[in-house]
């Protein structure tokens, strides 16, 4: 199939070949002869005809076949604004109804034509088997059409997952000032330096490895704890982060970089905002079949600027979850207290991880 | 030049004093976590420049060069920030001096030797450009020499009395510089004009009543207000008043 991915827009997607395309029709033909090959041999019964038969059923399949692009070419560009679902069941019964109305032409025609019929069976007979066989035909093309674009569509999402993955990396902010610490500490403390220098590059390696790929929740939360190290020096007393973690299933899977961006933000629109600092809790239950995480951070009063670097990190977070679990995971977010609140859930199969 | 270095991350002043301390032409003559620990020193030392983080908790990096402009000799400012694109582009549109971290000691130097003092005007004008908070959370009075934060949540009302604004907050009355026009819009969303020199804080109105003489006037919450100072409402901000009570 031709067409691209959705490279326009995040929402509108391309979920049907353009029919126009020369490939798309050499295909659509191909599978027309074959389709027509199938259906004499099938019929064929040995008296010689079969080269016959084949070319009869060859022009009345290809007929369809060639009338069914050209409707689909006009009709594409609507049936892509009417969304997926709809396209697919209007497009079923335009091109059904198309065909019982060349099998009418083709059994009416000859005979106003010549007196004889090309069409061996009887009139309701030809019909009602040209439609159930095209019925199975056009919903089996269907399917195969509305299953790749689902393929397309998700490997839309996971790229866009990937991206985000990146985007949440590192901030720039983070790097920054870890850097200008750093930069301060060489002098000052030439020990810590080489410490945080070595933290700093295990955590720029872990988010460079995995971006795509899901991650134990145990190397996930050792990320975490590097992260913590950076921040608390140069923080100070203000940052402290309590674990209460002794409950989660360490070989849980997560996509990676999911719960250091969380910390990250506790401390970025939190904590840094706090003229005495404050506590971020990072909090883990598990039952049977799930895995809860909660991030809390306390809020300064009356700060409202920072709102839309939040959202984007959990938009982040949102996505790939998504496409790790579906919708078999969650993402909450509560700030209706004095602390804000996000809480992970997300499926642990005991079994098989 | 004496320096003032303020940021609520100590490696990030250790950085600055490093490096300020291996130029001869610059003496530190303090370091400040905050922006009212900033503003002290300021009052005490009477820096030149301060080197100044605008990511801080409490008061930030704007408000406080706002109050320090405010001083009778206020020194000039250079503005630190690790990454902020909105505000270095609107330091750079209006020549505001800045050095971003990790400081680099020449780019230090020379934001030093440019350093110029800041208008108010300029300032507000810039963290409206940087999308940063351009409301004060203080409002500071000279009294005795002495810088005075007040803040904006403990004020009743300000009045025009002839040069200065007087403000009545919850530990007493001080005057102030700023003209009432700048005030409204600055606190424009706290406080209601009642007449054409007073403002009053929208949360401190208990009700509005008639005096004696048929006028109307605006009783407080804590019915604080003495009898000699009554607070009338001029027949043109009624509506106004009114409908910012039944706002809130």
């Amino acid at each position: 199939m031709t067409a691209a991915p959705g490279s326009t827009s995040q929402n509108t997607q391309v979920y049907l070949p353009d029919f126009s395309a020369a490939g798309t029709l050499f295909i659509v033909l191909l599978v027309a002869e074959l389709v027509a090959i199938v259906l004499t041999l099938a019929a064929y019964t040995p008296d010689g005809e079969f080269l016959i038969l084949l070319s009869k059923t060859s022009f009345f399949v290809l007929w369809l076949a060639l009338l069914g692009s050209a409707i689909m070419c006009q009709l594409r560009s609507r049936l892509e604004r009417a969304g997926k679902t709809r396209a697919f069941v209007i497009s079923f019964f335009v091109l059904q109804l198309m065909c019982l109305a060349v099998a009418e032409i083709a059994w009416q025609l000859p005979w106003r034509l010549t007196g004889t019929g090309i069409v061996d069976s009887p009139h309701a007979d030809f019909l009602l088997r040209t439609f159930a066989i095209s019925s199975i035909i056009l919903a089996l093309a269907m399917r195969y059409l509305y299953v790749s674009s689902e393929w397309r569509s998700s490997i839309v999402l996971e790229a866009q997952a990937r991206i985000s993955a990146l985007q949440a990396l590192i901030r720039p902010h983070f790097l920054f000032n870890s850097m200008n610490t750093i930069a301060s500490l060489t002098r000052t403390d030439p020990r810590q330096a080489e410490e945080a220098v070595e933290d700093l590059s295990d955590l720029l390696r872990a988010s460079l490895s995995s971006t795509r790929n899901l991650t134990s929740l145990k190397e996930e939360l050792e990320v975490a704890a590097i992260y913590q190290r950076i921040e608390k020096l140069r923080l100070g007393d203000r940052l402290s982060i309590r674990w209460d973690i002794g409950e989660l299933p360490m070989r849980a899977r997560i996509p990676s970089l999911t719960i250091q961006p969380l910390i990250e933000n506790a401390i970025y629109h939190g904590i840094e905002l706090l003229p005495d600092g404050g506590e971020v809790l990072v909090s883990g239950k598990r039952d049977d079949r799930s895995v809860q995480i909660l991030v809390s951070n306390p809020v300064a009063p009356g700060k409202s600027r920072d709102k839309d670097g939040n959202k984007m990190a959990m938009t982040n977070i949102q996505q790939r979850f998504e496409l790790a679990f579906g919708s078999r995971a969650s993402v909450d977010v509560d700030d209706s207290n004095d602390r804000f609140a996000v809480t992970l859930r997300f499926p642990f199969d005991e079994g098989t991880s | 030049m004496k320096v003032l270095i303020v940021d609520d991350e100590k490696p990030a002043r250790d950085r600055l004093r490093q490096i300020l301390d291996d130029e001869e032409a610059y003496v530190v003559v303090g370091e400040a976590g905050n922006g009212v620990e900033a503003l002290e020193i300021a009052a005490r030392e009477t820096p030149d420049i301060v080197l100044l983080d605008i990511r801080m908790p409490g008061m930030d990096g704007m408000e406080t060069a706002h109050h320090l402009n405010a001083m009778d000799s206020p020194p000039a400012v250079v503005f630190t920030t690790a990454y902020d694109e909105y505000a270095v582009d609107a330091f750079d549109a209006r020549a505001i001096g800045y050095v971003l971290k990790p400081v680099r000691r020449s780019r230090l130097a020379g934001a030093l030797e440019q350093a110029t003092r800041l208008v108010s005007n300029t300032l507000s004008q810039v963290a409206a450009d940087a999308n940063l908070n351009s409301q004060r959370q203080h409002v500071c009075a000279h009294a005795h020499g002495e810088l005075k934060l007040i803040p904006v949540h403990e004020i009743t009302s300000f009045l025009a009395d002839q040069k200065y604004v007087s403000v009545d907050h919850d530990s007493g009355n001080d005057l102030i510089d700023d003209s009432l026009k700048s005030l409204e819009a600055e606190f424009g969303d706290r406080f209601v004009r009642i007449h054409r020199s007073a403002l009053v804080a929208v949360d401190r109105i208990d009700r509005i009543e008639k005096n004696a003489e048929g006028k109307s006037r605006i009783v407080l919450r804590d019915d604080s207000q003495p009898e000699d100072k009554e607070l009338i409402i001029s027949r043109r901000h009624v509506a106004e008043v009114k409908r910012r009570l039944k706002e809130s």
